[in-house]
C-alpha cells in the first residue's frame, strides 16, 4: 500500500496536489461549486467496474451521487476536485455535468456494493468485510486504490479512531491497519443488477477451484449463484465438484437448465450422479434430457446403483487397451485423448468382450521400450471390486494393496469403471462429518 | 427409475434434518435465566403472570418465522444483513450490547450449573471449572454437533418440570381463572417481572442463532413449511415448559408464602413441599438447561460479533486463521465462569443488568429485522405480509412502552 503511494508520488512529481482520503470522510459532507455555493450532500461515489478499462491499474472515480432537497442526482466526477486542508476534506465542483445513463448503470457504487460488504481477497483467498475505501486524487483523476479491512477503519467509521490512536500513541502502541490493494480484490455483492457480471469477475479465474468453492459456500444465496454463473464452463465444473451438497443443489437450481447441463457435461459422471441423488427427481430428468447423450447415459447407469454400492461412487472414465497393443500405440492414444490425471492412476487390459484381464501402471508404461507389447508388462488376475459390493469394503482394499485406483467389474467380469482413492476419502470424510 | 430411491427411513431422516433450528432454539430459550425468571414469577405472583406466555408465544413464532424466512431467502446471517444495511454505528452499538448481555447471560448459566449441583451437594468450586473446561474442549475439539444432539435429547428432561409441577398438586380451575382474570397490581416490580418474562423468552441473541441454524441446514423455500412446523413445535415446547415451571412454583412456594431469588432456591424449597424427587428433578432440569445454553451462548456470540465486523469465524477454522473468534469465545467462557467463582459475586445484580440490556436491545434488533424483512431488494417476493408487520410492530411498540414505563414509573411513586 505505502510502497504504491510512494511510487505514485515519484511518478507524478510535477503534480502539485496529491490528496489521499477515505470514502467515509467524504460521504455525508457538503459539496460546493467553485464560487462557494452549496450543491448538496455527497451520497456515493461511482468507480469503473471493468478492470480492462483501468488506465492506471486502479478504477477511476467516474461519478458522484449528490442529494439536495430530497432529490438525488448523478454528476460526472471529472469536474470535481477533492481538497484537503488541515485534515478537512472539501469537495468542489467547477461545473455540473449529468452522468450518462451508461455510467450510472454499469459503474460500481462504492457505498452500495463495496462499503460494509464482503469482497474476495484474492491473495488471502477468503471473504473479508470492507470497513472503508482509500482513494487518491491526482491531476489526471481520482482513483480507488485499496480497501481498509482493519480495526482502524472500523474505529474511524464509528468516529473514535483519533482519540484511541492518541491514547495508544502515549503508551507507544498503535491500532493495526490492514489494507487490500484494488488489484487483489473482487467485489461481489452488487445491488446494481445491470452490471455485466462476467466482465467484473474476471480476476476470479486466478483462484484455485477449491478456494473458490470455499468462498462461494460462504456467500449469500444471491451472490453465490451470481458468482458461479459468471465462471466459464470448465472452471464452473471444477468448482461445482468441490462444493458441499447443499450448495451444489442451490447452484444447480438457480442456473438455467441449459447452462446447468453444460456445466454438468464437463464433470465426471460419478460426481454428477452424486449431485442427482440429492436433487429432486423432476429436475434430474430435465437435466438428463438436456445433457449430451453419452454423458447422460453414463450418469443414468450410475444412478441405478444403490447409495451403499461400489458402483455409485466409481468413476467411469477409465483407459483400457488390448493386450497386443505396443507401448508406443498406447502412448499415442494417451497423447491424443489427454485424459484427466485421475484416469491414469491405473490402466487396464480388456479382451474383446470388455472383460478385465489385467492392469498395468503408468510407471511401467513410460519405463518400457516403445516396441514392447502390453502383454509383457501387464499384471494378470488383478485385484478388483464388484459393482454391487459394499462401499465400506473399499478402504480395506485400498490400504491392503496400496492402490490409487481399483478396477470395478460386474458379475460377468466386464470392466465398468474404477474407484479412485479421492472418492473413497470423500466418502469417509462425509461419514465422519455426519457422526460429528 | 428414481422412484423409491429414498427409503421410508431416509425420508424421516430428511424430515429430522430439517427439523431442528426451531426446536433447539426453543430449548436453549429455557436456560438458567429463563428458569429463574419463571420460578420467581410463580413464587411471587402465583398463577397471575401465566397469561404473559400467550402473547410471548405469538410474538416468538412471528419473530422466528421472519428469521427463518430471511435465512432461507438470503442465505446470510442476521449480523451480516444488519451490518450491510444499517451501517457501522448501529451494528457497533448492537454488538457491544449483545456482547455484554451475553457475558451476563453466560454468567447466569454458570450460576445455574453451580446452583443445581449444590442441590446434589457438589461445591461450585468443583462443578464450574470442570464444566467450563469440558464445554471449551467439546466445542474447540470439533465434537460440537454431537454435543448439540445429546443436549437436544437431554432437553426432553425439561419436560420433567411437568412432573415437578404435578407433584405440587396445582389447582387447575384457579389456573384457568387467573389466565382470564389475572389479579395484578401494576407497579415497578410487576412490570419488571413482565418485561423479564418476555425478555427471557424472546432474547435478542436468539434471533441471530435461529437465522444461522437455518442457513446451516441449507433449506430452500420448498422446505419452508417444515421449517414453520419446526418453529411452532419449538415455541410450544418453550411455552409449555415455562408454564409448568410457573405452575410448580406457584402451587407450592406461592401458596406457602416462600420468596426466592434463584432457581436453586426453588429446587431447595420444593423439597419439603413436593418431596425430594420433585426437588431433584427440578435441579437436574436446571443443570442440563444451564450446560446446554452455556455451550451455545459463548460460541454463538463470538460468531456473530466476528460476522458483523468481518473477522474469520467458525470452529472449523484454525486458531491462527480465526484468532479474534477464538479469543472472544474463550474470553467469554473464562470471564463468565470466573465471575461465579468470586466469593460474594453480585449474581442477582448481574442477571438483572443483563436482562435490562436484553430489554433495550430487543426492540432495536426487532426494528432492524422488520426493516430488513420488508426490504424488497433483500427479500424479493418474500417480504412480510401485513399480518406479520402488524404483530411485529405491535410487539415492538408494547416492548418499548413497557421499558419506558418501567423507567418512568419510579419517578411518580
Amino acid at each position: 500500500m505505502f510502497v504504491f503511494l510512494l511510487l505514485y508520488k515519484k511518478k507524478e512529481v510535477h503534480v502539485t496536489t496529491i490528496t489521499t482520503f477515505y470514502l467515509s470522510r467524504v460521504v455525508g459532507i457538503k459539496a460546493y461549486d467553485s464560487n462557494g455555493k452549496y450543491i448538496g450532500v455527497v451520497k456515493d461515489l461511482l468507480v469503473e467496474s471493468d478492470s480492462s478499462n483501468f488506465t492506471s491499474g486502479h478504477p477511476a472515480v467516474t461519478g458522484i451521487k449528490i442529494k439536495r432537497n430530497k432529490q438525488l442526482a448523478f454528476y460526472s466526477f471529472q469536474q470535481f476536485q477533492v481538497e484537503k486542508n488541515n485534515g478537512k476534506i472539501k469537495i468542489i465542483a467547477s461545473q455540473l455535468t449529468n452522468l450518462s445513463e451508461e455510467h450510472i448503470n454499469n459503474d460500481l457504487s462504492l457505498i452500495e456494493s463495496v462499503l460494509d460488504r464482503q469482497i474476495i481477497d484474492l491473495n488471502g483467498r477468503k471473504l473479508v468485510r470492507v470497513n472503508d475505501v482509500r482513494l487518491v486524487s491526482l491531476a489526471n483523476g481520482t482513483f480507488a486504490v485499496a480497501v481498509d479491512i482493519g480495526i482502524e477503519g472500523l474505529l474511524r467509521r464509528i468516529g473514535i479512531a483519533k482519540p484511541i490512536k492518541f491514547g495508544l500513541s502515549v503508551i507507544g502502541s498503535n491500532i493495526p491497519s490492514k489494507f487490500i490493494l484494488w488489484e487483489d480484490l473482487e467485489a461481489i455483492d452488487f445491488s446494481n443488477l445491470n452490471i455485466k457480471l462476467s466482465k467484473t469477475y474476471k480476476k476470479l479465474q486466478t483462484l484455485h477451484p477449491s478456494d473458490l468453492a470455499d468462498i462461494i459456500e460462504d456467500l449469500g444465496r444471491k451472490a453465490s449463484a451470481e458468482v458461479f454463473s459468471a465462471l466459464d464452463e470448465e472452471q464452473a465444473a471444477d468448482v461445482l465438484e468441490e462444493l458441499e451438497v447443499e450448495t451444489q443443489i442451490h447452484i444447480i437450481k438457480s442456473l438455467p437448465i441449459e447452462k446447468a447441463a453444460d456445466v454438468l457435461d464437463k464433470m465426471p459422471a460419478d460426481e454428477v450422479a452424486d449431485i442427482f441423488d440429492a436433487l429432486g427427481d423432476e429436475k434430474v430428468e430435465l437435466l438428463l434430457n438436456e445433457m449430451e447423450k453419452d454423458t447422460s447415459q453414463e450418469v443414468r447407469e450410475l444412478l441405478d446403483y444403490q447409495g451403499h454400492e461400489v458402483g455409485s461412487i466409481m468413476s467411469t472414465e477409465v483407459m483400457s487397451f488390448d493386450e497386443n497393443a505396443t507401448i508406443e500405440e498406447v502412448l499415442s492414444i494417451l497423447r491424443a485423448q489427454k485424459p484427466e490425471t485421475e484416469s491414469l492412476y491405473n490402466l487396464f487390459v480388456t479382451n474383446e468382450k470388455d472383460v478385465l484381464i489385467a492392469t498395468f501402471s503408468l510407471r511401467d508404461l513410460v519405463v518400457s521400450e516403445s516396441e514392447i507389447k502390453i502383454s509383457q508388462i501387464m499384471k494378470p488376475s488383478p485385484v478388483r471390486l464388484h459393482d454391487d459390493q459394499e462401499i465400506d469394503e473399499i478402504a480395506e482394499f485400498i490400504s491392503k494393496y496400496n492402490m490409487l485406483a481399483i478396477p470395478v467389474v460386474d458379475q460377468n467380469e466386464v470392466l465398468q469403471g474404477m474407484v479412485v482413492i479421492d472418492d473413497v476419502i470423500d466418502d469417509l470424510m462425509n461419514k465422519r462429518r455426519m457422526n460429528k | 427409475m428414481f422412484k423409491n430411491k429414498k427409503s421410508f427411513f431416509q425420508r424421516i431422516a430428511i424430515f429430522l434434518a430439517i427439523l431442528g433450528p426451531g426446536i433447539i432454539t426453543g430449548s436453549v430459550d429455557n436456560d438458567a435465566g429463563g428458569i429463574t425468571t419463571y420460578s420467581v414469577a410463580g413464587a411471587v405472583y402465583g398463577y397471575n403472570l401465566i397469561w404473559t406466555l400467550i402473547p410471548s408465544f405469538i410474538v416468538l413464532v412471528v419473530i422466528q418465522e421472519m428469521n427463518a424466512r430471511m435465512g432461507i431467502v438470503t442465505g446470510k446471517g442476521l449480523a451480516d444483513l444488519i451490518r450491510e444495511n444499517a451501517g457501522v454505528k448501529i451494528t457497533f452499538f448492537i454488538f457491544v450490547g449483545l456482547l455484554i448481555a451475553d457475558i451476563g447471560n453466560t454468567t447466569t448459566e454458570f450460576a445455574g450449573v453451580a446452583g443445581s449441583m449444590e442441590v446434589f451437594g457438589v461445591s461450585k468450586y468443583i462443578s464450574v471449572p470442570i464444566i467450563g473446561v469440558l464445554i471449551w474442549f467439546l466445542v474447540v475439539k470439533g465434537t460440537y454437533k454431537i454435543a448439540e444432539r445429546i443436549f437436544l435429547l437431554f432437553s426432553i428432561s425439561l419436560l420433567m418440570y411437568v412432573v415437578s409441577a404435578l407433584m405440587g398438586k396445582p389447582h387447575w380451575s384457579e389456573i384457568g381463572h387467573s389466565i382470564i382474570h389475572p389479579q395484578l397490581e401494576v407497579n415497578t416490580q410487576s412490570l419488571a417481572m413482565i418485561i423479564g418474562i418476555i425478555g427471557t423468552t424472546i432474547a435478542p441473541w436468539m434471533q441471530f442463532y435461529m437465522q444461522s441454524s437455518v442457513i446451516e441446514k441449507g433449506l430452500d423455500m420448498k422446505q419452508y413449511k417444515y421449517s414453520l412446523i419446526d418453529i411452532v413445535v419449538g415455541c410450544i415446547a418453550t411455552v409449555v415448559v415455562a408454564f409448568f415451571i410457573i405452575v410448580a412454583c406457584a402451587s407450592t412456594l406461592h401458596e406457602n408464602g416462600i420468596q426466592i431469588n434463584e432457581a436453586k432456591d426453588a429446587a431447595l424449597a420444593l423439597k419439603p413441599l413436593a418431596g425430594e424427587l420433585a426437588s431433584q428433578v427440578f435441579a437436574f432440569g436446571l443443570f442440563i438447561a444451564s450446560i446446554f445454553s452455556a455451550t451455545i451462548l459463548p460460541l454463538a456470540t463470538a460468531f456473530y460479533v466476528c460476522e458483523a465486523f468481518g473477522f474469520e469465524a467458525g470452529i472449523d477454522k484454525k486458531w491462527d486463521e480465526a484468532r479474534e473468534f477464538y479469543i472472544l469465545y474463550t474470553g467469554i467462557l473464562i470471564l463468565s465462569a470466573a465471575i461465579i467463582l468470586l466469593p460474594n459475586a453480585p449474581l442477582i445484580l448481574i442477571s438483572l443488568w443483563s436482562q435490562v440490556i436484553n430489554g433495550l436491545l430487543l426492540p432495536i434488533v426487532l426494528i432492524c429485522m422488520i426493516l430488513l424483512v420488508n426490504n424488497k431488494k433483500i427479500m424479493g417476493e418474500y417480504v412480510n405480509k401485513p399480518i406479520n408487520n402488524i404483530i411485529g410492530w405491535s410487539a415492538i411498540i408494547v416492548l418499548i412502552g413497557l421499558s419506558l414505563t418501567l423507567l418512568v414509573l419510579p419517578l411518580f411513586s
